[in-house]
């Protein structure tokens, strides 16, 4: 069971404290076990009519004295279990953040965020549930299971073989039942996650549902996943609600052999009565481990499935990773050689996104990438910051290939600007800087000046304090282009990977811009991919891209006169402004 | 990323738990009460054979047993008769209680899933109404999580705290009953420990909310972090922020830990202390009903079935420790739910009857429109334009000028918070909101998907498209490369294993389902501007051809998008500056005279007086 691997160590850490959280659990079953002895000397004695008001006292504060202990006990066994079981769900909550963020792009092209968000609440709560109270639950299980058992032995050990004589079908009936359970339980924890994924999905497009009136339609669509979620959970309780009754049936099964065999004693003088009604107290005793029993398996079936969730996502490797032993790259000049280079989304059936692509950007120019919408000109520039692996082929940086190189060093060297720009929630310094707090104020202001940025920073009632994002201040299309803009010129990478940089942003702002990645021209290795021809007629090469494949490359005046497409586009974007410029 | 320590902007309610929230669940439980009545039956008559069984137990061994014992071999046979019919009695019980039980079990799942399900519906359907003003202060994680965790935590009340509702508290009642028969003098007596029981559950109770109310609070907070670092997760691989964004995030898993903790200490001194208060119920007994034996004023009887019937009266005290546990934990949930039902909807649909009918768009008009995100700091300022049918208007300006907010006023996404917007004459707010969103389609900056089919996507909610029409909406929003790419065409999946669609593509599925909509208002926020200058011309005819009869708002930075526009807006700084066609507008040689030139010196210089001129790029 490779899933328990990663609890185990929770286990191992906390070993002491779960020790002396079990030895307090049991100290209090004895300790309970001891109370009605107390009880009977007491009834004893008065039975005896010996009027002892002080040995009375005694034992009254004999009990007072051993609810003390156990209300210590107690206290103790719950902080040490339980807490080992919050402490459970902490670890594994911060590995499986650490380990998502270490996961490649294609990884979440597969996954959706509200499976990983029910993960990460839902399934962790269930795990923390089993670890907790299931341990609990078993331990008492199998105490009070064993003392009742023992006080029966003690009795009559024929009678006891007798009602235990069910027993065996508990064990077979656990492990028929847990493993459909099992299944329910992961069946139903999956449709919790597409749950979670319908509503998310739906309430981060809440504007355009609002807006075509959609509400209604939508809200069916949520209502068959909820639907679904119900369905499932029926089909659960189908199971559950055999099993626990089934393990009283069972104990229930006993009592009936106990009464027609010991019954059968009693009459024929084998045993006193009063055996045979002690008997039965005590097989009344084992009833509560058996339902705890049946609750213990329920909890840990459901565990179990969340734990294999939580398993799958740490399984999965980080398919993009540092190579081990990959030598340094100190001081990235930012030659880039693509060679022969394919690639194909997972999953994707059809053509590829890329294939065969050779080119070669050296250090210090510019490369210019056109083509209409699903060309693949964004598949390039992610393969370069190796948020993808190419399928086929191979790019090199300084000559090396990109996958023998530290992630670390080649994400240095390499700043991707996204497409749709994403800000996190927080303040405009934290977007800009992520975090990092030794980039100097004065950075930050070069940076979004250089990025046209300062106007709408000084206008912003905290400036660069000011909270942005979900819950912040709204920020246009266009300012939030230029504020990752900005956050990709403070990482100073040697290379410089713009996708449509001022797609939204006004003329005169995209001339600002511009000018600034012209000034960076000769010091950094630029490839720019836009639809605007002003935003590419400037480098030393372009590249058209047309169906994933490298229609044309070659510098601005080359291609207006040979290649068809480039030369329609610009025709298409200068032809008025030739007549309205006049 | 904010270093400051853990906000979360979250309402928090102070004081106790209004127990009356409970009651508005009333509603939502009417339809089901059948199934909840059936539920509740069974509870009660598996309670009954819960105590018919050891009195038929203390039948076999009065009647059959203890007469016959070591008696003459007769007597046995008939008493080894009448124990097989006991035995054989008992055990029918025993199956009717397994039967019972298991039908509860059913029921009881039944009832509560579907309640939950209508709530979680009616929340969802609540929800997706609110004003955009509630998303803009709630994360898309928050909003989640009440609709998935809170309800599922609300379920938890159905399941456990009626079955206690309707067995334990019947058997405590009982139980004391019993007591005050059997000695009324010693009930009180032991009565004497409730009282501190009382007041140790008033406190804890109070301790444990505001435990409960944080948990639900930071789990809400984990979810937003996990949605955001993945929405997000390019940026930080990226910029290799990983470490740092895990710091902080594992600073808000710890604070989760430690408010885990508080509330596992506060319950492990509450639970045991209701055991040492049980215990010393006993003790009372024992020393106190003890002493009065001797004279002959208890029976030993009465008094060992006092001691029997105490530990029956606290374990379901003991539970209701437990069970109030659950109980809070579901109140700090139901307390979330309601705060988003509360949440009003300023937005108001005028009464059905007065809303006037809409037969065709001819007008709309802006007077003096005045708008603001935050009461103080308007947006837009004093705008008055009209859109006529068939004409289109495009709006230009510098990013941040208010563009978006301008377009997203006409679907009253936000209503203006001065001056009006006229359809037809009358006031956007005196027709019902269905009339216009009906006959608009909006497509956005960041065009939204659903997972689903591209056709899913394209025809929301509409009815299926004859082959002709979608033939031809596919060749209008220039779809025709995206479909060669996709071997189920219109069929193939979006999201999951469907595999990357671009960002143009995206804008183009977005233009598509504008066009499906067969819409009498147009609204395009620079709906092609992740979209060549080729695929964006072909747009361009097709909408020209489709806007004929309709109203177009167009914002747009190509000013190739703009130039065949009626008439021309110039937005800055939330104020229209200057109106007019393209040819006016360049005769003028004002704002957009500048505009345009920069465009046309091929992003040359800016404008000198646009607003970021001045600015010196210093990298």
């Amino acid at each position: 069971m490779p899933s328990l691997e990663l609890i185990r160590p929770y286990f191992a850490e906390s070993r002491n404290r779960i020790l002396a959280g079990l030895g307090s659990l049991i100290l209090v079953d004895l300790l309970q076990l001891v109370i009605p002895r107390v009880i009977k000397h007491a009834v004893d004695d008065l039975a005896l009519a010996e009027p002892q008001t002080g040995r009375l006292a005694a034992q009254a504060g004999a009990i007072l004295g051993l609810a003390a202990l156990v209300g210590v006990f107690r206290y103790a066994w719950r902080m040490c279990l339980l807490g080992t079981s919050r402490r459970i769900e902490q670890g594994l909550r911060d590995r499986l953040f650490a380990h998502l963020q270490r996961l490649p792009t294609a990884y979440f092209d597969r996954t959706t965020t509200g499976d990983l968000m029910a993960r990460a609440t839902h399934d962790l709560q269930q795990i923390r549930m089993a670890a907790g109270m299931g341990i609990v639950a078993l331990n008492d299980a199998v105490i009070m299971g064993t003392a009742a058992i023992a006080f029966m032995a003690y009795i009559d050990p024929v009678l006891t073989v007798w009602a235990l004589l069910p027993m065996p079908l508990v064990a077979l009936g656990t492990r028929f039942f847990s493993r459909r359970m099992h299944r329910r339980y992961q069946a139903v924890q999956v449709s919790f996650a597409a749950l979670t994924e319908a509503v998310r999905e739906r309430i981060a497009g809440v504007r355009l549902i609002q807006a075509h009136n959609c509400q209604d339609v939508e809200a069916l669509r949520v209502e068959r996943v909820s639907r679904d979620f119900l369905e499932e959970n029926l089909k659960l309780v189908r199971v559950t609600g055999v099993f626990s009754p089934l393990m009283l049936l069972f104990t229930s099964a006993g009592l009936v052999l106990v009464l027609l065999v010991g019954g059968r004693r009693t009459i024929l003088g084998a045993i006193t009565v009063g055996d045979l009604v002690a008997f039965i107290t005590y097989l009344g005793l084992l009833a509560w481990p058996m339902m705890a029993l049946g609750w213990v398996t329920n909890l840990v079936q459901r565990g179990k499935a969340s734990l294999e969730r939580i398993a799958a996502i740490l399984a999965e490797a980080p398919a993009i990773a540092s190579p081990t032993g990959a030598r340094p790259l100190p001081r990235p000049r930012g030659d880039i050689a693509f060679e022969g280079v394919s690639f194909a989304y997972p999953g994707a059936a059809g053509r590829s996104a890329l294939e065969g692509i050779d080119l070669v950007v050296p250090a210090g120019s510019v490369l210019g990438i056109v083509g209409p919408p699903g060309s693949g000109k964004s598949t390039l520039l992610s393969l370069l910051p190796r948020l993808y692996d190419p399928t086929a082929g191979r790019i090199r940086l300084d000559g090396r290939d990109l996958r023998e190189l530290r992630l670390e060093d080649l994400r240095r060297a390499v700043c991707l600007l996204p497409q749709e720009a994403f800000l996190f929630s927080g303040t405009l310094r934290d977007n800009l800087t992520l975090g990092d707090p030794a980039i100097p104020e004065r950075r930050l202001e070069e940076a979004a000046a250089a990025a046209a940025l300062l106007e709408t920073v000084r206008a912003l009632p905290a400036g660069f304090d000011t909270v942005v994002g979900e819950r912040g201040v709204l920020l246009s299309g266009g300012q939030k282009q230029r504020v990752a803009l900005a956050r990709c010129l403070l990482a100073e990478a040697p290379v410089l990977l713009l996708d449509d940089p001022v797609s939204q942003v006004d003329f005169a702002t995209a001339a600002v811009i511009l000018r600034t990645i012209r000034s960076l021209v000769g010091r950094r290795t630029i490839c720019i991919a836009s639809h605007r021809i002003a935003a590419v007629g400037f480098a030393d090469r372009i590249a058209v891209l047309d169906r994933g494949r490298l229609a044309a490359l070659g510098t601005h005046a080359e291609l207006l006169q040979r290649q068809a497409y480039y030369a329609h586009a610009f025709h298409l974007q200068a032809i008025e402004e030739a007549a309205h410029a006049a | 990323m904010p270093r400051e320590p853990l906000d979360f902007e979250d309402v928090r309610p102070i004081g106790g738990y209004d127990f009356r929230q409970l009651l508005r669940l009333r509603p939502l439980i009417r339809p089901h009460r059948a199934l909840l009545a059936g539920s509740i039956a069974l509870v009660l008559l598996i309670t009954l054979l819960d105590l018919a069984l050891p009195l038929l137990i203390r039948h076999a061994i009065d009647r059959f047993i203890l007469p016959a014992a070591g008696g003459d071999p007769a007597a046995a046979e008939a008493a080894l008769q009448g124990l097989s019919l006991t035995a054989a009695a008992f055990s029918l019980l025993v199956l009717l209680h397994f039967l019972f039980s298991f039908a509860q079990s059913v029921l009881m799942e039944a009832t509560g899933q579907r309640i939950m399900h209508d709530l979680r519906m009616r929340l969802y359907a609540h929800t997706q109404d609110l004003p955009l003003d509630f998303f803009a202060k709630n994360p898309v994680g928050r909003v989640v999580t009440r609709l998935t965790g809170d309800v599922q935590n609300l379920y938890e009340l159905f399941t456990s705290f009626l079955s206690f509702l309707f067995k334990d508290l019947l058997l405590i009642a009982g139980i004391a009953a019993v007591l005050l028969v059997l000695d009324w003098r010693l009930a009180l007596v032991t009565f004497l420990v409730l009282p501190p029981v009382a007041v140790a559950a008033a406190h804890f109770s109070r301790r444990a909310r505001e435990i409960f109310r944080t948990l639900r609070i930071q789990t809400a907070e984990i979810n937003t972090r996990f949605a955001e670092t993945i929405g997000g997760l390019r940026v930080i691989q990226i910029h290799r922020a990983e470490d740092r964004n895990f710091e902080r995030f594992a600073r808000l898993n710890l604070e989760n830990y430690r408010t885990g903790m508080e509330q596992i200490r506060v319950l492990a001194v509450f639970l045991p202390l209701i055991e040492v208060l049980s215990l010393a119920a006993v003790a009372l007994v024992i020393g106190y009903g003890g002493s009065r034996v001797p004279g002959g004023a208890v029976s030993l009887g009465a008094l060992v079935a006092f001691l029997t019937y105490i530990r029956m009266f606290f374990r379901p005290l003991r539970d209701l420790g437990e069970k109030y546990n659950v109980l809070q934990n579901a109140l700090a949930s139901v307390e979330r739910i309601f705060l988003v039902f509360d949440t009003p909807n300023p937005l108001r649909e005028p009464p059905a009857k007065a809303a006037p009918r809409l037969s065709r768009v001819e007008e709309l008009r802006f007077e003096n429109v005045e708008f603001a995100y935050v009461p103080g700091e308007p947006v837009l300022k004093g705008i008055s334009f009209r859109l006529r049918r068939g004409a289109t208007t495009a709006v230009v300006g510098p990013t941040g000028a208010g563009k978006s907010t301008l377009l997203q006023l006409i679907p009253r996404l936000y209503d203006p918070t001065a001056g009006r917007i006229l359809l037809n004459g009358v006031d956007l707010r005196a027709w019902p909101r269905a009339a216009i969103r009906d006959r608009l389609a909006l497509v956005l900056q960041d065009p939204t998907l659903f997972a689903g089919t591209l056709r899913e996507n394209i025809f929301q909610g509409l009815p299926p498209p004859s082959p002709v029409q979608e033939a031809r909406i596919v060749e209008a929003a220039r779809l025709d490369r995206l479909l060669e790419r996709l071997p189920a065409g219109l069929d193939s999946p979006l999201g999951e294993g469907g595999g990357a669609i671009s960002a143009g593509e995206r804008q183009l599925v977005a233009i598509a389902r504008a066009f499906a909509r067969n819409p009498e208002i147009i609204l395009f926020d620079e709906a092609t501007s992740a979209v060549d200058s080729e695929t964006e011309q072909a747009i361009q005819d097709a909408l020209e051809r489709l806007l004929a009869e309709r109203t177009a708002l167009l914002v747009a930075h190509r000013l190739s998008t703009v130039r065949a526009a009626d008439e021309i807006l110039v937005l800055l700084g939330g104020r229209i500056l200057e109106t007019g066609t393209h040819a006016a507008l360049m005769e003028r040689r004002g704002f957009y005279f500048r505009l345009h030139q920069a465009q046309a010196e091929n992003g040359g210089t800016p404008p000198p007086e646009s607003p970021c001129a001045g600015q010196t790029p210093m990298l």
